[in-house]
């Protein structure tokens, strides 16, 4: 169900030099043969391992989507619903201070805040901006350090390389925050753990980010550092109306306002073959599309151990809850399925036939040939 | 040998070849005595350089072979004996100067260069015949067969030099440098106090006198024709050249150099001494051609055996072509005919095998079992690839470089250059220098690749150049870097001293050939005083330097130098410096050949110091060679390579 045996070599050949690397960061760490480096994995030496966990893990290795919904979520996968899902609901942090610092309602940051103050998890994978707002992996052990984490970054970040750092044998309970890909990776890594370091077995909980696509850091610095002063960025934001800026907020100027015209540029190209648009494989989702008012999330809860935390977390007065109303909820099924449609659409363009879809296997020909008729 | 300079005439002893030579110089009574290193010939300087004090010899090491034969004519021009010494591709070097001073000619001392061929390579960029410049230069030329011979060759060299106003060559090639015989030892100049004086000052009421405003060139050009007949007629009789054989050979053997023991032992093992006659030449250029043109007339067929090029057989074709009615039936073997090679180096089963091949004797075939048997034995011998010491710096520069090429991403490379670093272009340098020619050629070649950014050129471009390469010839191409806003970086791989050849030292090294202290020719304020970005690191702070290296070759215009500065690892040894650390590998921690590993630190990495145990899939430490420098700990994915107390 993990599809072929490979290494590096392949890696380079199939995934990163054939435009698929979405920057998740489970293949490097661990491994000296590569680097991240501003925003690209780079191969330096010549590995010969011939069953490799970067290909293993990577996200854009074959695999079948289907099979693993059951195996790491006890789901069944339907491809046309946007992934397993408990309750969709708009969701907010009680907290204003937390709000404040986080992207939307600063909901992740809540919950995961509070799953370390209530013993559920000792550690928190996530994603920390530099001084030049550039994300990187991080740890994060105390609610101060999730606070400093707060806020999206709309690079790639590969944070599964902290992930990755964290030595074989440590027994933190871990939570993993992170967009879809990241999302992917880290249920491979649970399949079959990789030989060192990681620990996918001590993973109790994970935060998926809904991502529309992530940006280049080696395209996208070059373009933030001619408007600003990046160290002193404080926010990046891309508000649903109209829909056409991509905002940063400094300390000096306030709000800067770009046209996403001239961002996407800077768009990672591989994330066009991506389908998963809600992080499908977390246990807990969230977002602002979909959500009524600003300052809201949408959350989807997809398993009781995420639902037992959402619960635990509104009884203890950490986060509101409102209905999604029914119609936000048909448009955010209906954006996801998109979603879908446009990876398998440009995946059977790249291939140059539907009978090769790349790395997403396992989904019945009646029901590709249907989704990509018109 | 503990005294070069021992007063025992008639005393024989043991001498490498290169010894012999320093002895040949000082019993001719040398003043001077200048080169630049390079294998085989770099034993030569500190042989004599151990009694320059007793036999008040100015020796050095000077920056580079044009410079030490300048410094050795001036010593001629001012009534001095003196020596140059250098490896072939020194002569390169040194030649435009050459091609000069044989128009002016030397003073009233004589002077000698000896130069080294490698055939084969052995430890060289090329493979080249020096003997070539000698028709070229129009200069004589003489070549030793062993130890004794070279040193009498020298000294008689210098006779020669003095009776035609030109300077003598010596040829050697690595097996006479490197072999030792017995040598019987001549008489030591009584050394008395001789005044330098350059006589050849301007005399105004007699112009004509003074040689160096004497004529143009042509006219100059044919004196040195007049000087070079008169060394062919004291050829003639040269007791360097001899004849062992039959009056009337069936066929002739002419050899020079090594090659005449070669040949002697071909015509001893088929037993041919009654048909097969010897001419040695030890007076190969001009060529002796009386002598010649006796022994041709004596015989059919003519084999040539020599090193490297066909020299002497084209030169006695050329003259046998001019005497067509007596020669017109001779057959020439050699290497027109194939029966020897033009290149790699010759040997007595060579020899053997060519001239059984005319003489139409068959070869007795080896007994069946001995490819077996000599398989066998091959296999008990380690494979050994070339690789850099234990603990080298270079190869944490190449390291340092390897990843800053592979991040930049834009397919960066290295122009390489000579010395121990050169192996950058195999495993031990993990493939990264990309071009290797001559001294100095790899910043050369980089302004070149940095200067063509008008046809689309975006690769970064490295070069690198041993410290004492850098003295030796990159700094002209710096200039012109800088002059022309070539973009690229110079990584000066400075370890102290010019390791490959055996340590000698060099401008910036603060000491002299002698030992005795020098000024420092400061590598650093030099480049920053031609306008370059300078940046000097340890290359064993591997992130530090891939950082500074990264920064440096994206920089889009201006010349730029690191300094990699870290003491050769085996200088460090010579000096008694202890090594940092007691290493060891954690076996429990060890990935080996796993996924996340795959065996990084043997298997790329590569330092000799480590070993791969394959029955326990574990790296270990091979602590007869490990000299603890730590360095492989910073590489090692799994933090198994520990450094343990320093060492006592
Ligand atoms: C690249 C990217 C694209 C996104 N695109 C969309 C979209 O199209 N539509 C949509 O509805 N929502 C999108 N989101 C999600 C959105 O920006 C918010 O992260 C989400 O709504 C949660 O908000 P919050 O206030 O609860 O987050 P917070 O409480 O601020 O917590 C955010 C968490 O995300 C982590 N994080 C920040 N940047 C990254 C990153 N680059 N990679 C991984 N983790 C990171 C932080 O460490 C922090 O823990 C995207 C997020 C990212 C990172
Ligand atoms: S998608 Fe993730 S695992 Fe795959 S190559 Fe890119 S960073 Fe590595
Ligand atoms: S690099 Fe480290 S883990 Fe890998 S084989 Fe060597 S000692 Fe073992
Ligand atoms: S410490 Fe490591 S790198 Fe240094 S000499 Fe020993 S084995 Fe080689």
């Amino acid at each position: 169900m993990s599809g072929t045996k490979r290494g590096s070599r392949n890696l380079l050949e199939d995934v990163l030099k054939a435009g698929l690397c979405t920057g998740c960061g489970a293949c490097v760490t661990g491994c000296p043969y590569m680097a991240i480096h501003e925003g690209r994995i780079v191969v330096l030496d010549r590995c010969t391992i011939e069953d490799g966990d970067c290909w293993r893990h990577c996200p854009r290795t074959p695999t079948d989507v289907s099979g693993f919904s059951e195996k790491t979520q006890g789901v069944p996968f339907d491809f046309l619903e946007p992934g397993a899902i408990i309750a969709v609901e708009m969701v907010r942090s009680v907290d204003a201070a937390v709000r404040e610092k986080g992207q939307d309602g600063g909901v992740v940051t809540a919950l995961l805040a509070f799953a370390l103050d209530e013993g559920m998890i000792d550690s928190v994978v996530c994603s920390k901006k530099d001084a030049g707002g550039a994300p990187h992996g991080f740890v994060a052990r105390t609610a101060r350090e999730l606070l400093e984490c707060a806020g999206s970054s709309y690079e790639a970040a590969f944070t599964l390389e902290a992930f990755r750092k964290i030595p074989a044998g440590n027994a933190d309970r871990l939570a993993v925050v992170g967009v879809g890909c990241q999302m992917e990776a880290l249920a491979k890594m649970k399949a079959a753990a990789p030989v060192n370091g990681g620990n996918p077995q001590n993973v109790q909980l994970t935060v998926g980010l809904f991502c529309g696509w992530a940006l280049r850091s080696d395209i996208f610095r070059p373009l933030l550092e001619e408007i600003c002063d990046t160290s002193r960025i404080v926010k990046f934001d891309i508000p649903h109306s109209p829909g056409t800026s991509f905002d940063v907020y400094t300390k000096d100027a306030g709000k800067i306002s770009i046209p996403l015209d001239d961002i996407r540029p800077a768009i990672n190209p591989a994330c066009q073959y991506c389908w998963d648009m809600t992080a499908e494989f977390a246990d807990i989702s969230a977002g602002s599309a979909g959500s009524s008012f600003h300052g809201w999330n949408t959350v989807i809860t997809r398993t009781p151990r995420g639902a037992g935390l959402m619960k635990r977390a509104v009884a203890a007065g950490i986060i509101e809850i409102q209905p999604l109303p029914e119609s936000r909820m048909t448009k955010l099924k209906a954006s996801a399925l998109n979603r879908k449609k446009n990876a398998l659409r440009n995946l059977a363009r790249k291939s140059g036939t539907r009978e090769d879809l790349g790395y997403i296997s396992g989904l019945p020909a009646g029901l590709v040939d249907a989704l990509l008729k018109d | 040998m503990a005294d070069i300079a021992i007063d025992n005439p008639g005393g024989v002893v043991l001498l490498m070849g290169n010894e012999a030579i320093a002895r040949g110089a000082i019993e001719a009574g040398i003043g001077v005595a200048a080169a630049y290193p390079g294998s085989p010939t770099s034993e030569i300087i500190p042989t004599i350089a151990a009694v320059a004090g007793k036999r008040k010899i100015h020796v050095e090491w000077s920056s580079n072979e044009k410079v030490a034969t300048e410094v050795a004519a001036a010593a001629s021009l001012a009534g001095i004996r003196s020596f140059a010494v250098m490896k072939q591709n020194g002569l390169n070097v040194a030649s435009d100067f050459i091609v000069n001073l044989n128009m002016t000619g030397i003073g009233s001392a004589g002077m000698v260069i000896f130069v080294a061929d490698d055939p084969g390579g052995m430890t060289s960029s090329n493979e080249q015949d020096s003997r070539e410049v000698a028709k070229w230069f129009d200069n004589p030329l003489l070549e030793a067969q062993n130890a004794q011979e070279a040193k009498e060759m020298v000294t008689w060299g210098f006779e020669l030099s003095e009776k035609v106003n030109l300077p003598v060559f010596l040829r050697g090639v690595t097996r006479l440098c490197y072999t030792r015989g017995n040598v019987a030892l001549g008489k030591l100049p009584s050394g008395g106090e001789k005044k330098a004086f350059f006589p050849e000052i301007w005399d105004m009421y007699n112009p004509a006198k003074s040689r160096f405003t004497a004529g143009p060139s042509q006219v100059a050009h044919k004196n040195l024709h007049e000087k070079l007949k008169k060394a062919r007629a004291l050829f003639e009789d040269s007791p360097f050249n001899s004849y062992a054989g039959p009056e009337n050979p069936e066929l002739l053997i002419i050899s020079s150099g090594v090659c005449t023991s070669y040949s002697l032992e071909a015509i001893e093992e088929l037993d041919v001494a009654d048909r097969v006659g010897a001419l040695k030449l030890g007076t190969v250029w001009p060529m002796p051609e009386k002598l010649i043109e006796k022994r041709l007339l004596s015989t059919q067929k003519v084999l040539f055996v020599e090193e490297t090029d066909p020299f002497i057989e084209r030169s006695v074709m050329e003259f046998a072509a001019g005497r067509l009615p007596e020669m017109g039936g001779l057959a020439f073997y050699g290497k027109r005919s194939g029966h020897l090679a033009p290149f790699n180096e010759q040997s007595a089963d060579l020899v053997i095998a060519a001239l059984a091949d005319i003489l139409n004797i068959p070869l007795a075939p080896r007994d069946p079992g001995y490819r077996k048997k000599a398989e066998e034995a091959m296999a008990l011998v380690p494979a050994r690839p070339i690789n850099m010491c234990a603990g080298c710096p270079h190869r944490a520069t190449f390291w340092a470089v390897k990843n800053a090429i592979a991040r930049d991403g834009r397919n960066g490379f290295v122009c390489g250059d000579i010395g121990c670093y050169s192996m950058a272009f195999a495993a031990p340098g993990f493939y990264q220098a990309r071009t290797m020619h001559a001294m100095g050629s790899g910043i050369g070649m980089a302004n070149g690749f940095g200067s063509l950014g008008d046809y689309g050129f975006d690769q970064p471009v490295l070069a690198v150049s041993g410290d004492s390469t850098f003295y030796h010839a990159a700094l002209p191409a710096l200039v012109n870097g800088i002059y022309n806003q070539s973009n690229f970086t110079l990584l000066i791989l400075d370890n102290s001293a010019t390791a490959m050849t055996g340590f000698q030292p060099h401008p910036g090294t603060g000491m002299l050939a002698t030992g005795a202290p020098a000024p420092i020719v400061d590598m650093e304020g030099l480049c920053r005083s031609l306008g370059a970005e300078v940046r000097v690191c340890d290359p064993f702070d591997l992130e530090e330097t891939t950082d500074a290296i990264l920064a440096m070759m994206q920089k889009k215009s201006g010349a730029r130098v690191i300094i990699m500065r870290h003491i050769c690892q085996l200088l460090k040894a010579k000096r008694k410096i202890p090594g940092e650390c007691k290493m060891r590998v954690d076996d429990e921690k060890c990935l080996g050949d796993s996924c996340g590993c795959d065996q990084l630190c043997t298997r790329i990495f590569g330092c000799p110091g480590l070993m791969w145990d394959g029955a326990a899939k574990k790296a270990v430490i091979d602590e007869a060679i490990c000299v603890g420098c730590g360095l492989c700990a910073d590489i090692c994915p799994a933090g198994a390579i520990i450094r343990e107390e320093a060492r006592p």
